[in-house]
């Protein structure tokens, strides 16, 4: 039977009956397909950011060149041909869904003041004051420039910083700069993988 | 972990037996109406090529398409008589031909196919017999490779479709492919077209419908082809090749936007 595997319903659709490229009739499926809701997603490989483990993930984007729709996240998993977990995530890998989508996401600065028992909104240019102005204080009063001994050692001992393990490389660059160039030396980035 | 060598699929010709596959294929006739008049059909013709499976495995087999070829036909004269009832008018005449030739031809259609192209009735009449070789691990006799960059290892074939499951060497949601011939399943990595080999996640994508998860189209943008896969993680009980069949309305929107599928189901989806 000289019938190429294309030939899949491209002329039968049109004259009303759907047959399959051997004749069997799908007029039924056919009519199925068309109360389909069908939604494209993408597969994305990625690496967890949480340890130096550094498992690899697939994550599920909803709607990735869709017209109308705005992309998603809707599935993160461990990726099945990965050396390093072969499909598999620890239970904090496995959450990765929700460190991209989450409701409980803080959009605004918050403060807790000395005392206080709940945070509550701050303003971008008065927390980025107050910082400024904590910053200075502290590095001032504890600043020392030399050690017992003599030596220039020229740091700041009253400031500790620490990151965390979703922070991207490019703020990691910033951090250290800025707290290398206050004296900083208890800084910790949680740069891991 | 170790690292576990992949194994040829003899596990997963018992898992996805004759039986198996005629049973969810009437299952799924019962339980979806618009997919019941292809699927009472496809389980019927499953059962002629669990018959003849049964007969082949009396028989010794070489894997020589052309030293077998006696065998093949003892096998295939009641399959292709009883198919003649079941099958489309076109079906029919290409059977009826086949039927009505001469050893010679008969001879000449089955090495063609073997060889190269197959269409309906030569592969409803090769499969069970390359199933065979499979299962029984008698190399064959050389096919042409399949035109995508995926092959099956054990005859060369076009993967039918993906199947997501678990197993020895991967955990949950791991790729394999089933081969459209002798039905071998082998590992093959997630996020990569099974035809053009594309590996641009903007250019791949995967579409699933709603009430039918556990069978998604994946669809490439760079070749413009598809593969079914059946994600047993979603549907333990799914019989993938069946299950591929009962969702062929997937296939029609597939088409109608502009895909075209790696290799056809046995009945043309």
């Amino acid at each position: 039977m000289a019938i190429s595997r294309r030939t899949f319903l491209q002329s039968s659709l049109a004259g009303g009956a759907a047959l399959t490229a051997f004749g069997f009739d799908v007029t039924p499926l056919a009519a199925q397909s068309r109360t389909l809701k069908i939604e494209r997603t993408s597969e994305t490989r990625s690496t967890c950011p949480y340890c130096s483990v550094s498992c690899g993930i697939i994550i599920h984007t909803l709607g990735d060149k869709a017209k109308n729709a705005t992309p998603h996240v809707v599935h993160v998993e461990g990726d099945p041909d990965h050396p390093i977990n072969r499909g598999t995530l620890c239970p904090k890998g496995s959450s990765l869904e929700q460190d991209i989508v989450n409701s409980r996401r803080l959009l605004r600065p918050e403060v807790r003041r000395p005392g206080s028992d709940r945070w509550e909104p701050i303003g971008w240019d008065q927390a980025l004051d107050e910082i400024s102005r904590k910053v200075k204080a502290t590095r001032d009063a504890t600043f020392v420039a030399q050690d017992p001994r003599g030596r220039t050692v020229n740091r700041c001992e009253g400031i500790a910083f620490t990151g965390g393990c979703t922070d991207t490389n490019e703020f990691n660059y910033l951090v250290v700069k800025t707290m290398r160039s206050l004296g900083v030396c208890y800084l910790e980035n949680q740069a891991r993988v | 972990m170790p690292l576990t060598r992949p194994q040829l699929g003899h596990d997963h010709h018992m898992e996805y037996s004759w039986d198996r596959r005629v049973a969810r294929a009437h299952q799924l006739a019962a339980a979806n109406e618009d997919a019941r008049p292809l699927l009472t059909t496809y389980a019927r013709l499953l059962e002629l090529q669990s018959d003849a499976a049964r007969a082949l495995a009396q028989l010794s087999l070489t894997g020589g398409i052309e030293q077998d070829l006696h065998a093949l036909a003892t096998a295939a004269h009641p399959m292709l008589t009883a198919a003649v009832t079941l099958c489309p008018l076109p079906v029919v005449t290409a059977i009826t031909r086949l039927l009505h030739s001469s050893d010679t031809v008969f001879a000449a259609a089955l090495v063609h196919a073997w060889e190269d192209t197959a269409g309906f009735t030569e592969r409803f009449v090769l499969q069970p017999y390359a199933e065979q070789l499979a299962a029984r691990r008698i190399a064959p006799s050389i096919r042409r490779a399949a035109h995508g960059r995926s092959s099956c290892p054990f005859c060369g074939g076009s993967p039918q479709l993906s199947i997501l499951h678990a197993d020895d060497a991967r955990h949950g949601g791991g790729r394999s492919l089933q081969c459209a011939m002798c039905s071998t399943i082998w590992p093959s990595r997630r996020v990569v077209c099974a035809n053009c080999g594309e590996e641009d996640e903007h250019r791949l994508a995967y579409y699933v419908a709603t009430g039918l998860e556990h069978v998604r189209v994946d669809a490439c943008d760079t070749c413009r082809q598809y593969l079914k896969a059946v994600d047993v993680t979603r549907l333990g009980h799914a019989v993938p090749v069946v299950d591929e069949i009962a969702t062929s309305a997937l296939d029609v929107w597939a088409v109608q936007h502009g895909y075209c599928k790696v290799e056809l189901s046995l009945v043309g989806t």
